[in-house]
């Protein structure tokens, strides 16, 4: 007999789990399937002494590079961007940084003050109740009164220290008349239930072994259970079944250890991210946007180097401090939009002889110099431009290439358009001129991150007309009874900063949507 | 072989001739061979560059050695690049490195947890300049 649920969920990362959190309801039967396993954080890489060698592996971000059990190739060659992803319970939030910026009011009315991109069909108001909940859900440290932001609830924990290299840099933006403020963080500065407070390691991209740095599993999932979702790890969705005219998803098909299976479902929610949504979707949603319009936000990295040791690999590697003095739109620069500059700290001594952000250290003779003049002397900051949506960037499918499952690779298409290019050409300046007012006597440039693939976002984007749109403002895919997206493909600007907090809250909502028309009490999704 | 590994790492990796070691040592020679084991592609590309080394490389000076491996790279991107990255693993993740790392820069030789470092509490004093600047997001509606 076919097994049934109320609601699938495809994919357990960072969206998937937190709408499972929110959807369940006693009686509704609610599965999510995620094509990877579990990682145990108690054991992460930082744990051992040669943990370095994970980054370039297991912890690899680039899914063509590490290769793991349940990675699917991504085909680049025409990308400026190299894909970054994690597939496992808790998706790419096990590779994350945990920089957890909100977007801000002007970010979802674009078009009414700017002239540029299009209006969302929903405000920062309408999300912000969501917001706070995911604050309070993945433990987020930080400082309310921010003027870069509207007031927000005080944040659950205190904000994380600057160590010696950030605090010059606040210094430096003081003196350039600048704003800053230490980083909303999904990093608990203080123990909270279950989980242990942070201990300043530094290299959170390996997995946090004291559960302070929140990925989806650590945040979510324990409490999704205990509302009685069901979780299938190792469980890759292959097929949708439909009826006959195409609008109703009936069924989907799965592959796992044991073979093949089937589950029959009421409601389908993809959170798979806009890459592994559209290895199925491609086929299934019939509309000209679908797969179109791709934005990441093209980065930059300015490095500082200081003449003296500022012990830059202490403390969370991404998420110190930030500088939204630019983040509005201001059309005097000569470009529309605005980007963030994010401190990111350095790395340990492998990863900075690697290249670290940049450029290798050279090998001979003047390696041991380079090293000594770099290591734990440098500071970067990211300059992460907010993206325009262009319909020729975007995901497609390969022809004929395949994966192991059989499911066909998708490609990613994306060149850096004009207005981007402008943008990270001014904010190089900028960070240029802050890292020197902090005292660095040399400055390096990485002008486009090549691995930057990490925030995809607007394949499937929302609109409150099916014709300016492939969904609507809770994700429910125009044309279709059942079929909803609830990740950051459904975003219909990037802004200037990461999408995570913004992709948690849109998916909190549509769940809480879907959650009360099944239960009854409104009918609100369709 | 090993002796040609040697002469490899030592040039890639000279050390200063005082605190740092050259990379060319028996221990690291193996350690190299069983982190480019472990690594697809990579045991060949480090057997092709050392099949590609002159027989009296090992006895030639370290800047004459350096002008025949900027020869090697230059015709062999990705394997050069294959066998610098690896010879970096290696050196980076030997004890007798770390331990010149924490003397010389304060980086301790031991893994980031558990022990980690001190959390400070933040400094809300560091903000008054900024807050007094006043908001600087844009109301909507
Ligand atoms: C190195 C790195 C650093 C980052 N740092 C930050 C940061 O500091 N701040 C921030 O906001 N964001 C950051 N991000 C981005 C952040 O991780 C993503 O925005 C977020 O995880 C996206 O959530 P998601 O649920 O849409 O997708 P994911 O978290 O990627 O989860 C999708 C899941 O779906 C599963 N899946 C896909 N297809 C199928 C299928 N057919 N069947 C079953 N399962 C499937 C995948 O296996 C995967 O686990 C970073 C990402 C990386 C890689
Ligand atoms: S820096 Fe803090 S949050 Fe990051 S891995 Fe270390 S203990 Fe965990």
């Amino acid at each position: 007999m076919t097994e049934t649920a109320d609601i699938a969920i495809v994919g357990a990362g960072a969206a998937g789990l937190a709408f499972a959190w929110s959807a369940a309801a006693p009686g509704l039967k609610i599965v999510v399937l995620e094509a990877g396993g579990t990682v145990d954080q108690a054991r992460a890489p930082s744990l051992r002494q040669d943990w370095e060698l994970a980054l370039q592996t297991t912890f690899n971000a680039n899914p063509n590079v590490r290769q793991g059990p349940a990675d699917y190739p991504v085909d680049d060659t025409e990308s400026a961007i190299h894909p970054a992803i994690f597939n496992a319970v808790g998706g790419s939030t096990i590779r994350w940084g945990a920089h957890f910026p909100r977007f801000r009011p002007s970010d979802f009315r674009r078009q009414s003050l700017d002239g540029a991109a299009a209006d969302w069909p929903l405000s920062y108001s309408e999300l912000e109740p969501f917001y706070d909940t995911n604050d309070e859900m993945m433990g987020v440290s930080g400082l309310s009164g921010d003027p870069a932001n509207p007031p927000r609830a005080p944040r659950p924990c205190p904000p994380l220290p600057l160590c010696a290299a950030t605090e010059r840099l606040a210094g430096a933006f003081d003196r350039l008349g600048w704003h800053w403020w230490p980083s909303d963080a999904a990093i608990l500065s203080k123990a909270s239930r279950e989980r242990a407070s942070c201990n300043n390691c530094g290299p959170c991209g390996v997995g946090c072994p004291l559960h302070a740095r929140a990925s989806a599993d650590i945040a979510y999932l324990a409490a999704a259970q205990a509302r009685g979702i069901e979780l299938r790890a190792g469980t890759a969705v292959v097929e949708l079944e439909r009826t006959s005219n195409g609008r109703t998803i009936t069924g989907l098909r799965y592959k796992d250890a044991d073979g093949e299976g089937q589950i029959a479902c009421g409601e389908v929610v993809f959170a798979g991210n806009a890459l592994g949504n559209a290895r199925l979707l491609d086929s299934i949603v019939d509309h000209r946007l679908f797969g179109r319009g791709l934005m990441v936000h093209p980065t930059a990295i300015v490095t500082g180097l200081f003449d003296e040791s500022v012990q830059s690999w202490r403390g969370p590697f991404a998420a110190a401090m930030v500088c939204q003095q630019f983040c509005e739109s201001d059309p005097a620069r000569g470009f529309t939009g605005g980007f963030q500059l994010q401190a990111l700290r350095g790395q340990g001594p492998l990863t900075t002889a690697l290249g670290g952000y940049g450029l290798r250290v050279p090998w001979g003779q003047s390696h041991i110099p380079t090293f000594v003049a770099r290591f734990g002397q440098t500071l970067s900051l990211t300059v992460t431009c907010d993206d325009l949506c262009e319909e020729h960037n975007r995901i497609a499918l390969h022809e004929t290439a395949r994966d192991r499952l059989g499911l066909p690779v998708p490609r990613l298409i994306y060149r850096v358009g004009d207005n981007s290019r402008k943008m990270l050409a001014f904010g190089i300046d900028r960070a240029t001129e802050a890292l020197r007012a902090a005292g660095a006597r040399h400055i390096d440039v990485n002008p486009l991150t090549r691995n930057a693939g990490f925030h995809l976002m607007g394949t499937a984007r929302m609109s409150s007309s099916d014709a300016l749109g492939v969904t609507n403002s809770y994700g429910r895919v125009f044309g279709m009874d059942n079929l909803s997206i609830v990740d950051a493909s459904t975003f219909v600007t990037a802004a200037a900063v990461n999408p995570t907090p913004t992709l948690q809250a849109i998916a909190l909502r549509a769940a809480t949507a879907m959650r009360d028309s099944h239960t009854g009490t409104e009918k609100a999704v369709a | 072989m090993t002796d040609r590994l040697i002469a490899l790492l030592n040039t890639l990796l000279p050390g200063d001739g005082a605190d740092w070691p050259s990379a060319g040592s028996d221990a690291m020679a193996a350690r190299t061979i069983e982190l480019a084991r472990g690594a697809p592609g990579v045991s060949d590309a480090l057997t092709a560059i050392l099949n590609a080394l002159p027989d009296d490389f090992g006895t030639l000076q370290q800047t004459q050695r350096e002008d025949i491996l900027r020869g090697i790279e230059a015709d062999r991107a990705d394997q050069f690049d294959a066998v610098v990255t690896v010879s970096y693993n290696a050196y980076y993740t030997t004890p007798r490195i770390r331990d010149v790392i924490e003397r010389l820069t304060g980086y301790e030789n031991r893994p980031p947890q558990p022990l980690g470092y001190e959390l400070e509490p933040f400094d809300e004093s560091l903000l008054d300049a900024v807050k007094a600047r006043g908001p600087i997001w844009r109301p909507v509606d």
